[in-house]
C-alpha cells in the first residue's frame, strides 16, 4: 500500500498519518513513513524524537548520462533499502521514518539531500514496503515530486468551508497527477452531517470519517504520539478501520 | 504602497517559514506570530521568531490561539520569554464560526478572543502610522 496524506494546514494530516502508519505496521506490513514537510510534524505523531537532519549530501553522486547531461544517483554501494536502513529512524511498532530534513532559516545548499530523498522514494519496490507519506499543507507540493510515490492520495478535510475548498483544489490537481485514485478523509467530524458535508464539498468519495477527539489535542500539547498516550480513543478506532478497509481493497486488486 | 497615508497592509502568510525567509530584507512594522499551545506549533513558531529577529523584520507579537487554561498560557510564555503575548481562548463560538464559514468578527464580536484582537489592532495603529 502506498498512500499520501494531503490537505490544508491544520486539517490533521500528520496526526492521522502517524496513527495510520503504526496501525498498518501492527497488521504486519513493513512500513516506511515519509515526511517531506520542512517543518516538524510527523515525528511527534509517530513517537520518535524530532530532529532536523535529513539525508546527507554524500548519499548521492553525480554522473553524466549518455547525452552528456548531469544526473544524480545513489552513491555506489547504496541501494534504496540500504539507504532506508541507514538514514531512517525506527519508530514504535517498527515503522521506518524517513524525512526530507527540517528548515530553521535561510536555506543552505540542500539540493543533494533532496535528490537523495527523491531517488530513494522513486526506487522503492511496492513488494518490499508499504509507504505512508505526510505532505506539507496546501497545494504547492502535493502532486509534484514528493507525492508521486502514492497509489492512493488521501485528502484530509475538516468540515469547514476553508478546509473543504482546499481539498477540492487538491482533488482537481490530482486529476492531472499520476495518482490512480484520490479519496477524502473527513476529520474532526461530529456527526454524519459533517461527513456528508465533506463528501459534497470535496466531490470525493469519503474513505473514512475520523471523529473529533479531545485526546488528540492532549497528545499534541504534550508532544507525544496519540497511540502512546491512549490507544483506546475514537480517532485510533477510526484510523484502524480506515487501514483495514484500504488493506482489504488492496488485497482484492 | 509607499507610505502609511496609503493605508494599512495586513498580509496572512502561509504556514511555516517559507514566506518569512523570502521576505529577505523587506521590513514590516509588526510580525504577528500565531501559535497554538502544542509542542509542534510552538517549535515551528520558535523557528519563525528566530528568523524574524535574525532578519530584523520588525517588532514581534506572539498570538497564542486556542488556549484552554493557565497551563497552556504557561507553555506559550515559556517558549517566548519577554515577548508580548496576545491571548485567544479556545472558544466554541469561534469554532462554530469557522465551521459555518463566517468571520469570527461578525459571528462573535464580543468573545474574549475577538476583543483581544481588536485591542491588538488598536495598539498597533500608532506603530503602523509611524512608517512612511
Amino acid at each position: 500500500m502506498r498512500v499520501a496524506f494531503v490537505g490544508k494546514g491544520g486539517a490533521g494530516k500528520s496526526s492521522i498519518a502517524g496513527v495510520f502508519a503504526r496501525m498498518l505496521a501492527r497488521q504486519g506490513a513493513r512500513v516506511l513513513a515519509l515526511d517531506s514537510d520542512p517543518m516538524p510534524g510527523l515525528a511527534y505523531s509517530l513517537g520518535v524524537p524530532s530532529q532536523d537532519a535529513g539525508i546527507p549530501a554524500d548519499a548521492v553522486e553525480e554522473y553524466e548520462d549518455d547525452d552528456g547531461r548531469r544526473r544524480y544517483r545513489l552513491r555506489s554501494g547504496l541501494d534504496p533499502s540500504a539507504a532506508i536502513e541507514r538514514y531512517s529512524t525506527v519508530s514504535p511498532d517498527g515503522v521506518r521514518f524517513l524525512q526530507l530534513g527540517k528548515a530553521r532559516g535561510v536555506k543552505g545548499e540542500n539540493s543533494l539531500s533532496h535528490q537523495a530523498y527523491q531517488l530513494i522514494v522513486d526506487s522503492l519496490s511496492s513488494d518490499d514496503w508499504s509507504v505512508v507519506g505526510d505532505l506539507p499543507g496546501g497545494t504547492r507540493q502535493a502532486f509534484f515530486g514528493w507525492g508521486r510515490f502514492a497509489q492512493t492520495v488521501l485528502v484530509v478535510a475538516e468540515p469547514t468551508p476553508a478546509s473543504v475548498l482546499t481539498a477540492r483544489r487538491l482533488a482537481r490537481l490530482a486529476l492531472h497527477s499520476s495518482a490512480p485514485r484520490v479519496l477524502a478523509v473527513a476529520n474532526k467530524t461530529r456527526g454524519e452531517a459533517d461527513v456528508r458535508y465533506v463528501e459534497r464539498g470535496t466531490g470525493l468519495p469519503v474513505a473514512g470519517s475520523v471523529p473529533y477527539d479531545e485526546t488528540q489535542r492532549d497528545a499534541d500539547r504534550r508532544g507525544v504520539a496519540l497511540l502512546d498516550l491512549d490507544a483506546d480513543t475514537p480517532l485510533v478506532a477510526a484510523v484502524a478501520s480506515l487501514v483495514s478497509s484500504l488493506s482489504a481493497e488492496e488485497a482484492l486488486r | 504602497m509607499d507610505s502609511a497615508a496609503d493605508g494599512v497592509v495586513i498580509a496572512d502568510f502561509e504556514a511555516g517559514l517559507g514566506t518569512v525567509i523570502r521576505m529577505g530584507d523587506e521590513p514590516v512594522d509588526v510580525v504577528v506570530l500565531v501559535t497554538e499551545p502544542t509542542v509542534k506549533s510552538l517549535e515551528v513558531a520558535r523557528r519563525a521568531a528566530d528568523l524574524v529577529h535574525r532578519q530584523q523584520l520588525g517588532r514581534l507579537v506572539v498570538t497564542a490561539n486556542r488556549l484552554r487554561d493557565d497551563e497552556d498560557l504557561s507553555r506559550v510564555r515559556a517558549a517566548f520569554p519577554g515577548i508580548e503575548v496576545v491571548i485567544i481562548p479556545d472558544e466554541p463560538a469561534i469554532v462554530a464560526a469557522e465551521r459555518r464559514g463566517v468571520a469570527p468578527f461578525d459571528a462573535a464580536p464580543d468573545s474574549p478572543g475577538v476583543r483581544a484582537l481588536v485591542a491588538l489592532a488598536d495598539s498597533l495603529g500608532p506603530a503602523c502610522s509611524g512608517r512612511g
